[in-house]
């Protein structure tokens, strides 16, 4: 079959929107790297050191994320239900299967960590195994999957590079006293750009972490076929299930008038600061790809 | 996946079926029983993840319609099995090897063409050895085989077995290479 038919369309904008953040992280990260020549030879040992630290980070920070939750690797005998689960997952995702960890936490959640598909480890809470159904935190597991499959953690370590350059230059800004006589840029100068660099990377930098959450959950759904299982287990995680009210309308209808809707901050600047996007966004993206599954098995029959 | 692949956030959909080689399994028996006195147990089965779809419901009940409408000439059966996992089953019986391979393939071009191929997770044939089960396991991703042998246990596989099978059978059937790929499937419902 030379052109497959798939349940799901692409998500064009998605891509853009991708594309277009790691293009000005780039473009930021190269004029940062040009002003750092420019200071001369004590920014560039700072690169070096920064770049070591950087490499130990991308080595390192699976077992320095698992030490932090206090989670365990598990064996197949230890843990039978979740590897069963995760294998059938690979299977399907085309995946090397990853080592599989539990952390004793009545905390929900989930995480991957890994430089690469080979060295992936996926985290799951117990209180998260505990709270979700086999189907919403089969949901929960192919999300961090796709982390896996994307290279997420990879890519957010390499783009997060310069950030930390620029942040280590604001704290040790009298690496640069001294040499300013010699024609090279003022110390003050190099602080403010490095100030900059940080600022913007740094929204720019949780902007692409929030894009490629949306890439997981997409990547989750297209792993398990069930995208109302993923946004039922963020609900349940989010402790927003009350958003589907449990309680008779007939009761509900008395207790309305006590009801106050809570002033929130206006959403944007919550958005801005977010590795996240919000929860509402998440499911109604998930809503979407429903639907999509829906309308594209009813075309097929028609 | 390639470089662009990971930057973007990774392929739009999942890895379609490789090319069929599930016909393979044929001539690899004819080994597997002459030279190495290992007999089907009479069974297979396709698992898929069934889609709360109208159509995908259609698509499946015409493929068993098809098989039924077959299995009745040939003397085989065919049952429908849901696991813990969340995973339905199709089971054949039929005393005929070649007639569960061709059954099995009929089931999986059907979910192809009703544009569900991506959905199908492994196709399972079905072995006895000295009265001992052994299962080859057909990966549609990847379009090739792998053996799974269970031990006693909870969750154990005969690892030796296994890859003696490898061995014997390698001439004549597309191994999966990486073993880290050889997934278990624990609770076949053959």
């Amino acid at each position: 079959m030379a052109t497959q038919k798939t349940s799901f369309g692409r998500d064009t904008g998605l891509q853009i929107r991708m594309l277009a953040t790691m293009f000005f992280l780039g473009l930021l990260y190269v004029a940062f790297v040009g002003v750092l020549f420019a200071a001369g030879a004590g920014a560039i040992t700072m690169v070096v050191v920064i770049g070591a630290l950087t490499l130990a980070q991308i080595f390192l920070s699976d077992k320095l994320a698992l030490r932090s939750m206090g989670a365990k690797e598990v064996s197949p005998e230890q843990a039978p239900g979740l590897h069963a689960m995760i294998e059938r997952l690979c299977i399907q995702a085309d995946l090397p299967k990853p080592r599989i960890a539990v952390a004793d936490t009545d905390v929900p959640n989930a995480f991957a960590m890994g430089r690469s598909q080979k060295n992936a480890i996926v985290c799951a809470t117990t209180g998260i195994m505990s709270r979700l159904s086999p189907a919403e935190l089969e949901g929960v597991m192919a999300h961090e999957l796709t982390h896996v499959k994307n290279r997420d953690v990879m890519i957010m370590t390499i783009v997060s590079f310069f950030a930390s350059v620029a942040s280590m230059i604001m704290q040790f800004a009298f690496f640069f006293g001294g040499d300013s006589d010699e024609g090279s840029p003022p110390v003050i100068l190099i602080l403010a750009v490095s100030f900059a660099v940080y600022a913007l990377s740094f929204f720019l930098m949780l902007a692409l972490s929030r894009y490629r959450e949306f890439s997981a959950d997409r990547g989750a759904a297209l792993i398990t076929g069930r995208p109302s299982a993923l946004s039922s287990a963020l609900m349940k995680i989010s402790g927003a299930m009350e958003r589907i009210p449990s309680r008779d309308l007939r009761q509900a209808e008395e207790l309305n008038a006590f009801f106050i809707v809570p002033a929130r901050a206006k959403g944007a600047l919550r958005t801005l600061f977010a590795t996240h996007p919000p929860m509402e966004k998440r499911i109604e993206r998930l809503n979407e790809l429903e639907a999509q599954l829906q309308r594209s098995g009813s075309a097929i029959a028609a | 996946m390639g470089f662009l692949d990971a930057l973007l956030g990774g392929k739009k959909k999942l890895a379609g079926v490789a090319p069929d080689r599930l016909f393979a399994m044929t001539t690899a028996y004819v080994a597997l029983e002459t030279e190495l006195s290992i007999k089907s147990a009479g069974s297979a089965g396709i698992v898929f993840q069934p889609l709360a779809t109208s159509d995908f419901a259609q698509i499946l009940k015409d493929a068993e319609e098809l098989l039924h409408g077959t299995a009745q000439e040939q003397d085989s059966t065919l049952e429908t099995a849901d696991d813990e996992f969340g995973y339905r089953w199709l089971v054949l019986r039929d005393p005929d090897f070649e007639d569960l391979v061709v059954s099995l393939n009929t089931i999986a071009t059907e979910l192809q063409g009703g544009g569900y191929g991506d959905r199908l997770l492994a196709a399972v044939f079905a072995f006895e050895e000295n009265g001992r089960r052994l299962y080859f396991i057909y990966n549609f991703k990847r379009g090739s085989f792998y053996p799974f042998v269970p031990a006693p246990g909870n969750q154990q596989r005969d690892n030796e077995r296994e890859m003696r099978l490898k061995a014997q059978v390698e001439k004549e059937l597309p191994i999966e290479p990486d073993m880290a790929r050889w997934f278990p499937l624990w609770q076949i419902p053959l």
